[in-house]
């Protein structure tokens, strides 16, 4: 079955649970951002031990967060190894033939590395600590100024949590015809290309039907609720900025202002 | 008191398969005339073969659907009012047959909090009522679970607590237990059972099974969008023969004290139940028993 880390909330209780998800959101983005500052060891290391910071803060089993690493292992390894070979100022450390390897490349590579890691991580800490829904409400409500350029912010959250409802549901869905179709003695391995999309019709028209059927009956279910759209539409969950939340708004404030110092007082490395 | 009346209801699906070539109105009301009143705290069990037109005779009673002749009332309300349409399905809350596709958020609690958060309620009594109807339909301590990974019977429980959380007075459920297993039937009956004994809210219940039609205070017999029979389940249950010409069977108890009835036996009609059943049967014993 396929694991969609992003986007499996990990119910806690912990201070990033119950932070204001939109500050959380924004937070996170900005920590992101800020990782791409450090220009020298001291900020990269400082940008390394917040998250570690967060991330005990956060409560979550440390094996989740190396789970969102491990899929993105092999970018981070090709994008680092590009970076020693094409690097070549620096001391130079080996070389044959034209492949030459330079401190600076290894620096470089390194830094892009940890950066890769720590974006990949920080944005896994946000779908970890938040559900979907409430993720899509907190987009719905940052967004929700769009609604001057008569863009329909409730619509595009409604979709997107309906969208992260039914994954699940449908992958289950297509396990199940695949098992139906093999047992029938559907060959869905071997062949070349065409041969296997030409496997895959008797598999997709009927997730398609039963889509279909599916968006038919929620759209009935939700009729049947008094969905009428956005509007008098209230939540049961408010959303509101607490003391913590400003606490941490500063905190990551005086972190991207720090990295950025730190560049004025080291040398840069790269 | 009703609180659903159906008033000489017709109607028609106008839409191109039902429609002659040239776009007229079909000649077969799928509804046909139905007169039906529901009052208040009934637990009524609506049956009919596939086809016989329930599920549209429901989507009416909360307007889903709008009478093509006759009328509505939900509560004096007449359904074809626009402006009553929300209070009608906050009345009349309905549940369909496919637990999966009814359920809108990726948490339990979420999607129970879904129909008070369209009706505007204030965020601190979605609250309470979120917690209120998850307690009694026994499905709490799983308020911060994802709806995929819960069993058919807790889904449906769920989306009972969805309805729930409307406050509604009517719960209008569409062959609830028709994907559930042995164990989510019995979940299922259990809670709307208990709702209709309990809270006062009044069940129509639309099934295939007759022991839960057996379980209700009445049962309404549908056959090609009319009413073919309507009354106490005894009542209904004895008309054996008329059941079977439109496809529906009668409870096994029922079954079996008619088939042996036929062959000569004393047996009373009207038997429902198991121990019913095996009461009348045992009684039948010992009388042999005693005249020999
Ligand atoms: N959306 C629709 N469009 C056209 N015809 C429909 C539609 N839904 C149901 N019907 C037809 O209406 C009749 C009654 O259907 P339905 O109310 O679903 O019966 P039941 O729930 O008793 O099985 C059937 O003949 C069915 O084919
Ligand atoms: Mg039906």
């Amino acid at each position: 079955m396929i694991d969609i880390t992003l986007g499996q909330y990990f119910p806690g209780n912990s201070f990033l649970h119950r932070m204001d998800p939109r500050v959380k959101m924004v937070l996170i983005f900005l920590y992101i951002f800020s990782v791409f500052i450090p220009q020298n060891w001291v900020g990269l290391g400082l940008a390394v031990a917040f998250l570690v910071f967060v991330i005990i803060l956060s409560r979550l089993p440390v094996k989740l967060i190396f789970k969102s690493i491990k899929p993105i292992i092999p970018l981070v390894l090709i994008t680092s190894a590009l970076n020693i070979f094409y690097i070549s100022d620096g001391t130079t450390l080996f070389k044959w033939g034209f492949i030459q390897i330079t401190t600076k490349g290894i620096t470089t590579a390194s830094f892009i590395a940890i950066r890769i890691i720590c974006l990949i991580a920080g944005s896994s800490l946000l779908t970890y600590t938040t559900s979907p829904t409430t993720l899509t409400d907190a987009l719905e409500r940052l967004l929700s100024p769009l609604k001057v350029v008569k863009l329909n912010v409730h619509e595009l959250a409604m979709m997107m949590t309906i969208a992260l409802r039914f994954i699940p549901t449908l992958i289950e869905e297509t396990d199940k015809i695949m098992s139906a179709q093999k047992a029938r003695g559907a060959d869905l391995e071997s062949g070349g290309l065409m041969q296997r999309i030409r496997a895959l019709i008797p598999i997709i028209v009927p997730l398609f039907v039963s889509s279909f059927r599916r968006a038919f009956d929620l759209a009935t279910a939700m009729e049947c609720r008094c969905y009428r759209g956005g509007e008098r539409r209230t939540r049961m969950k408010q959303m509101k900025m607490r003391v913590p939340d400003y606490i941490s708004i500063v905190v990551v404030l005086a972190f991207a202002a720090g990295l950025l110092g730190l560049n004025f007082i080291f040398k840069s490395v790269l | 008191m009703a609180i659903i009346s159906a008033e000489k209801v017709k109607f028609y699906y106008e839409n191109y398969e039902n429609s002659d070539n040239q776009g007229n109105t079909p000649q077969k009301p799928v509804l046909d005339s139905i007169d039906l009143e529901i009052k208040k705290g009934e637990f009524v069990a609506v049956l009919g073969h596939n086809g016989s037109g329930k599920s549209t005779l429901a989507k009416h009673f909360n307007a889903m659907l709008l009478p093509s002749g006759g009328r509505v009332l939900v509560g004096g309300r007449n359904t074809a009012d626009e402006n009553e349409i929300y209070e009608i399905r906050r009345m009349v809350g309905m549940v369909l047959q496919n637990p999966d596709n009814q359920i809108v958020s990726t948490i339990v609690e979420e999607d129970v909090a879904f129909g008070p958060e369209n009706l505007g309620v204030e965020p601190g009594e979605i609250r309470r009522r979120v917690d209120e109807a998850l307690k009694t339909v026994g499905m709490y301590d799983y308020r911060l679970h994802a709806p995929h990974k819960l069993s058919g019977g807790q889904k449906q429980r769920v989306a009972i607590a969805g309805i729930l959380a409307m406050r509604p007075e009517c719960i209008v459920l569409d062959e609830p237990t028709a994907m559930l297993d042995p164990k989510g039937r019995k979940e299922v009956l259990d809670t709307i059972s208990r709702l209709n004994r309990e809270q006062g809210i009044t069940i129509v219940l639309i099934t295939h099974y007759m022991d839960e039609a057996a379980a209700a205070d009445r049962v309404v017999v549908m056959e090609s969008g009319r009413i073919l029979l309507d009354g106490t389940p005894r009542e209904v249950f004895s008309h054996v023969d008329k059941l079977r010409q439109v496809g529906l069977d009668v409870p096994q108890p029922t079954e079996l004290c008619y088939e042996l009835r036929k062959h000569g036996i004393p047996l009373p009609e009207g038997v429902l139940t198991a121990e019913e059943c095996v009461a009348a049967l045992s009684m039948l014993l010992e009388e042999t028993y005693a005249d020999n």
